[in-house]
């Protein structure tokens, strides 16, 4: 009896434990989020003060903007700040969230209704949202002229339903190419000729690789596949590995056969290296000097000219290879962010004129941010881009001409499914990749998705 | 007389239980019931949530990509707690024989890992196995052998990431099993000795037997904590190569991150319970831990 109860007291203590353990891990995600908090900086009322005015009752929104390049939270700060002062309705309350941080942060606050009335979201993450509620339509609150100085690929975007749910921001390309003038020479290829199709991209990078300096490096793991490689998704097939109506997976195409095969042969032949020397988003690696070529999105382009001015010379810029090289063909997706108003919130005129303000107003206000970003990203704004050309600074810049001529008519919008369908694909890739045979991979990649379309009864909910 | 002192007692035992009580049930009792109950909806948190029965646990189970990681989980704990376990035995043992002002140098020295975040761990040992120029690599290259791709090997990823798990765990555990080992009365060991047995007999036959508490409690807390592990693959491999490294709560977190219903993350948490829960009750019964021995 004795021995008995004992056995039942280390059971329940067992369970216990077990389950202080798995508190514990609950605990992390708050810290974090006390941690996002505290960096988070905020920009408190400043009130200019006119002696004799009335003091006028202001509303007050808040605002969550994800952490990006420094020049951008800046750029953040400067504007609102100028915002608050410059009429006295509304205050905005900006708090800079850490990236890593954002989700937990963002998802406990939604889950207590405390979620910012307006907050920063990537174009993929729109329709998703619209149809969970998450986010509010503009349409309403926003003069609907601003809309219309939008690009109509950028337009598409952002409508769900025939509604607008965001106002764009910025447009970035997730693939360009970029590569080394001085190597191409040293390797007895012309500066001027970057590759333009997918052979040749093989053929250069073997040709390119020496002792310390990898030939290429594009992305390698499924994480970073699974958006990366939307561009040459289509660039290979013409579709995304998903029917229109998301009704089954469309995997099996010898296009795609040809894509999986052209990363396993970077990676087997070793012109990429066989452990990836950074993520994809970051170029680093390659402002360092240790590749000869890389793939990343334009936005790498701010990370050469603020980190690596000495090796801008050595730079050539170009769009990412074609299959066939047809440079016509997408090879990009257009990446980017917009600004959004909550689903829930109280304030949403206060909200919709603050980014009326901000994105949608002056030219003025954009042109800074494009300045500071170094033009590596891109304006959804017809009035913007041609305020831009005005200034010598912007119109004189190579590459971002190149890269607004040869690179973005060309690009997709990106794909609103779950997550899950991209890294199901992203996973064949990676696989192949890593030795197994590019059908049997291909053929796993189709399951996952057919399995994951079943359970989560996705077909026929593609909200564009 | 006896009997009013022993109401006394109680009455105190209750007051001192109340604080953890009141904190259990807010924080562990409340939150649970209601994990429980929100496991059987659609959650979301901008719509109606729908009520989809027994759904999420039986997509969480059909997930083939949960059982692997569960099959992470416990590789990964193989690898860490053993390891871990022999290595701080070792080491206590050294230390218990070092001059006190040694062995309070040593006993700091070897608890330092145990204050250092698991992120700055991981970011140090990201450095450790980097492709081209990390330590790893580079003492590999005296032996001829050529660069290995430490993370991004599917041989050898999930050793690589066990490795900091041991660093970091193995001050706690020194200290922890070396608070045992001064625990067994030196009488034993004495009397051991007048009746002729060895190092190795003395080992087998006392210094084991009397440390299992001490054992079984490294074991419990090694394997719920490393088959929890999450911040290493995370911040070192992100999960991948292809999966290999994604422990259960990488995926629970990949979920909740990712999806708009956050039923699925949630079922998948209860079942990990249901998975610790059951581990630590296996080893309760086969080290059949009864009261202290010695008395």
């Amino acid at each position: 009896m004795q021995a008995n109860r004992g056995k039942v007291l280390t059971g329940v203590l067992a369970a216990a434990m077990t389950f202080s353990f798995v508190l514990s891990g609950c605990g992390n995600s708050g810290s974090n989020e006390g941690n996002a908090n505290n960096q988070g900086s905020t920009n408190e009322a400043t009130n200019n003060g006119n002696a004799g005015e009335k003091p006028a009752e202001k509303v007050t929104i808040e605002f969550w903007a994800q952490k990006f390049e420094d020049t951008t939270d800046a750029w953040f700060k400067k504007w609102t700040d100028e915002f608050n002062k410059s009429q006295d309705n509304v205050q905005v309350k900006l708090t800079i969230v850490p990236g890593d941080a954002w989700t937990q942060k963002l998802k406990a606050a939604q889950a207590a209704g405390k979620a910012p009335d307006v907050m920063t979201r990537n174009y993929s993450g729109i329709a998703p949202g619209a149809k969970n509620g998450e986010i509010m339509a503009l349409n309403d609150y926003m003069d609907p002229a601003v809309f219309d100085d939008l690009y109509d690929n950028v337009k598409e975007f952002i409508t769900v339903d025939g509604k607008y749910y965001a106002y764009p921001k910025l447009v970035e390309p997730s693939a360009v190419l970029y590569y080394r003038k001085d190597l191409f020479e040293a390797a007895g290829l012309d500066p001027e000729k970057p590759p333009v199709t997918w052979a040749e991209f093989i053929e250069y990078g073997k040709k390119l690789t020496q002792k310390g300096i990898f030939g290429a490096s594009i992305a390698q793991t499924a994480p970073d596949l699974g958006w990366s490689s939307w561009g040459l998704q289509y660039n290979a097939a013409g579709h995304l590995p998903i029917t229109d109506d998301w009704s089954k997976a469309d995997v099996m195409d010898d296009k795609y056969k040809e894509l999986l095969n052209f990363y396993a042969t970077l990676y087997k032949e070793g012109i990429i290296p066989k452990q990836q020397l950074s993520a994809y988003a970051d170029a680093a690696p390659f402002g360092q000097g240790k590749l000869a070529m890389t793939v990343s999105g334009s936005w790498s382009i701010g990370l050469f000219r603020n980190d690596y001015k000495d090796m801008l010379d050595k730079i050539g810029v170009a769009p990412m290879p074609s299959i066939d090289g047809d440079q016509t063909k997408p090879t990009a997706t257009l990446g980017g962010w917009t600004l959004v108003i909550d689903g829930k919130s109280k304030k949403p005129e206060a909200a919709a004129q603050y980014i009326q303000y901000l994105l949608a107003g002056d030219p003025a206000i954009m042109i800074d941010f494009f300045k500071t970003s170094q033009f590596s990203k891109f304006s959804p704004r017809k009035s913007v881009d041609e305020a831009m050309n005005q200034d010598p600074a912007a119109s004189a810049d190579e590459w971002r001409k190149l890269i607004a001529e040869k690179v973005i008519p060309y690009a997709k919008a990106e794909p609103a499914y779950p997550w899950d369908i991209s890294i199901a694909f992203a996973t064949a890739i990676e696989s192949a990749m890593k030795g197994e045979s590019v059908d049997k991979a291909l053929a796993t990649a189709e399951k996952t998705i057919n399995d994951f379309i079943a359970k989560s009864k996705l077909a026929g909910t593609n909200p564009q | 007389m006896k009997k009013k002192n022993m109401r006394l007692d109680n009455l105190t035992a209750y007051t001192m239980l109340i604080p953890i009580v009141v904190l259990l049930t807010i924080f562990v009792i409340i939150p649970f019931v209601y994990a429980l109950i929100v496991s059987f909806y659609d959650w979301s948190f901008y719509q109606e949530s729908k009520f989809v029965g027994w759904q999420n646990f039986v997509n969480v189970l059909n997930d083939p990509l949960f059982m692997k990681a569960v099959v992470t989980g416990l590789k990964f704990s193989l690898f860490v707690v053993p390891a871990q376990m022999i290595l701080a035995f070792l080491f206590a043992h050294v230390i218990r024989s070092m001059g006190s002002k040694l062995s309070g140098f040593v006993k700091t020295s070897i608890y330092i890992p145990t204050i250092i975040s698991g992120i700055i761990a991981s970011i140090i040992f990201v450095f450790i196995f980097d492709y081209n120029a990390g330590l790893a690599n580079v003492i590999v290259n005296w032996f001829g052998v050529e660069n290995q791709a430490w993370l991004a090997d599917v041989k050898t990823a999930l050793p690589s990431i066990a490795l900091p798990a041991i660093w970091l765990g193995f001050g706690i555990t020194s200290l922890i099993m070396l608070a045992g080992l001064l625990d067994i009365p030196d009488s034993y060991y004495e009397a051991a000795d007048l009746e002729g047995a060895g190092p190795w007999t003395k080992m087998i036959h006392i210094t084991i037997p009397l440390l299992k508490n001490v054992v079984l409690y490294l074991l419990i807390t090694g394997f719920t904590g490393a088959i929890q592990q999450f911040e290493l693959s995370l911040v070192m491999t992100g999960g991948g190569p292809l999966n290999e490294t994604t422990t259960p709560n990488l995926y629970i977190f990949n979920h909740f991150r990712n999806d708009v219903l956050v039923g699925h993350s949630i079922a998948s948490a209860l079942l990990l319970f249901v998975v610790l829960g059951s581990i630590s009750a296996i080893i309760f019964k086969v080290l059949n831990s009864e009261k202290a021995v010695d008395g």
